[in-house]
């Protein structure tokens, strides 16, 4: 692990703007346009404050809509932050819900084209990714020119995954998206965090699941109401994040 | 990142997507891409064999009513598509980090290539139904284009309220007939009585029809009164797009 910060968040507050109901929210609306106020605020981050080092690889623990997936869309450039300072050294990868992009109509081969054009790869990238991701997926070549409505849940699975780990990003931002494929798949996905883990990659991990944390991870915190309650070693914030739940 | 960069990445995204989408329409259909043609050629039978009827003796009328069919059918699948296209891709928009505009740009980007794809056999027809073709012909490149602009801009303006209210959706297929019958297109806009005609004009799509039946069914320049209008109503509805859409975006992961 180095000493260098790979992530820096100090003082974010990132807001949802969420429309009304019915009529009157409506007019409302249409009658503000140009104006700021159109929509109704709710502040799901409140002043966050967080620095993960290179390498690292990095527990996010929480209830259920204390903010841990906005925090992971925020990083990953997906929200803009209503104020504070949002600094990233490096590519990010969001492993946040496999399978966003695939396209059921069409062949595996014509989703790993689209999807990979999606995640930023282009020209001999992309046609290197083809082979890896292929690889990796274990799909044939009859599976991969087949229309992906056919796929089983697991090899949509298999697929979807293969395509979001397909290069070595320098940050891995995962959002319990691991629990996909069968046995033997599960194994490949959990060596190829490691893999990216040994390449120095950082990551940051997001589960409920503190045995997966514990293999993973070293160092952690915990989410509560937007604002970071517990930070440290993996151990003590996993303590910190069951007692939560005892009172 | 450069702007150069950007636009070149954004190309890319667009064009990836807008190919996908055409693929994807008609991917399972048989007759395939025919069906864009098939559309309006329908509606040419049924507009022949009635209205031909009722306005008598018009020259040409076939031609008239697939210039306006033509052209409706390009609007109305357009806007179909782009005011769906931010919650189409709603998983998209919350998962990987893209610019969003992408969408109803990929959206209108996909219409507007069948559009061009299905002119070749329609201008075929045209000719079959008496279209000359001049130098005053070749103005219908520019007019389409600036016909893409608006439809662009005004599919962004409603896609963008469409993500916090559904009714836009809705509220565009309900009124879509009407403004079809509200818009000359089966019949002649000279038919129009004078007392009705400032209404009539207040419909954007009424100054397109004219644009396009200048140049290719009366073979003349459009007036500078058509040409300001039209340009006018593309940049107004482009820039009111863009506009609306950047001040809205930042709520459609929470809305999605």
């Amino acid at each position: 692990m180095g000493t260098e910060s790979v992530i820096t968040v100090k003082d974010l507050y990132v807001n949802f703007w969420i429309s009304g109901t019915g009529i009157n929210s409506f007019k409302d609306v249409v009658m503000s346009i140009g104006k700021q106020k159109a929509l109704e605020k709710k502040q799901v981050l409140k002043g966050l404050n967080l620095e993960i080092k290179r390498g690292e690889c990095f527990a996010l623990m929480g209830k259920n809509g204390s903010g841990k997936s906005t925090l992971l869309r925020t990083l990953a450039g997906i929200i803009t932050p209503e104020s504070g300072a949002i600094e990233i050294k490096g590519s990010v990868a969001p492993l946040l819900t496999i399978g966003a992009g695939l396209e059921y109509e069409l062949s595996g081969y014509e989703n790993i084209k689209i999807v990979g054009t999606l995640i930023g790869l282009r020209g001999a990238e992309l046609k290197a990714a083809v082979q890896t991701i292929k690889d990796f997926s274990e799909l044939s070549d009859t599976d991969l020119n087949m229309q992906i409505k056919r796929y089983s849940a697991g090899m949509m699975a298999r697929l979807a995954f293969s395509i979001s780990v397909c290069r070595i990003p320098d940050i891995l931002i995962v959002d319990e998206a691991l629990s996909v494929g069968d046995q033997g798949f599960q194994v490949k996905c959990a060596d190829r965090i490691n893999e990216m883990k040994a390449a120095g990659t950082t990551i940051i991990y997001v589960s409920h699941s503190l045995t997966e944390l514990k293999r993973i991870c070293t160092r952690g915190a915990c989410l509560e109401n937007g604002q970071i309650a517990k930070i440290g070693p993996i151990d003590e914030v996993g303590e910190y994040y069951t007692q939560s739940f005892l009172h | 990142m450069s702007i150069a960069f950007k636009l070149q990445n954004l190309y890319t995204l667009v064009y990836t997507i807008g190919l996908k989408n055409i693929k994807v329409k008609y991917k399972n259909s048989v007759l395939g891409f025919m069906w864009s043609m098939l559309h309006p050629l329908a509606y040419l039978v049924i507009f022949v064999f009635v209205f031909s009827q009722a306005f008598g003796t018009i020259e040409r009328y076939p031609l008239y009513a697939l210039i306006g069919l033509v052209f409706w059918t390009y609007f109305n699948n357009s806007m179909n598509q782009i005011i769906q296209s931010i919650i189409n891709n709603g998983s998209i928009i919350k998962t990987i980090a893209l610019p969003n505009i992408l969408f109803p740009l990929s959206a209108a980007f996909a219409e507007f290539v069948t559009l061009l794809l299905s002119l070749i056999p329609f201008v075929g027809l045209m000719l079959f139904f008496g279209l000359n073709l001049s130098a005053v012909s070749l103005l219908i490149i520019p007019a389409i284009l600036v016909f893409g602009i608006f439809t662009f801009g005004v599919g962004t303006f409603l896609a963008t309220f469409n993500v916090f209210f559904r009714d836009v959706g809705i509220l565009w297929n309900t009124l879509a007939p009407a403004l079809f019958y509200f818009t000359p297109i089966a019949y002649l806009s000279n038919l129009i009585p004078e007392k009705y005609l400032v209404f009539v004009k207040l419909n954007p799509l009424y100054h397109f029809m004219v644009l396009f039946r200048d140049i290719l069914f009366y073979n003349q320049m459009p007036s500078a009164n058509t040409l300001f209008i039209t340009c006018s109503l593309a940049t107004v509805m482009f820039v009111l797009g863009l506009f609306v859409f950047n001040r809205y975006k930042r709520g459609f992961v929470s809305n999605l």
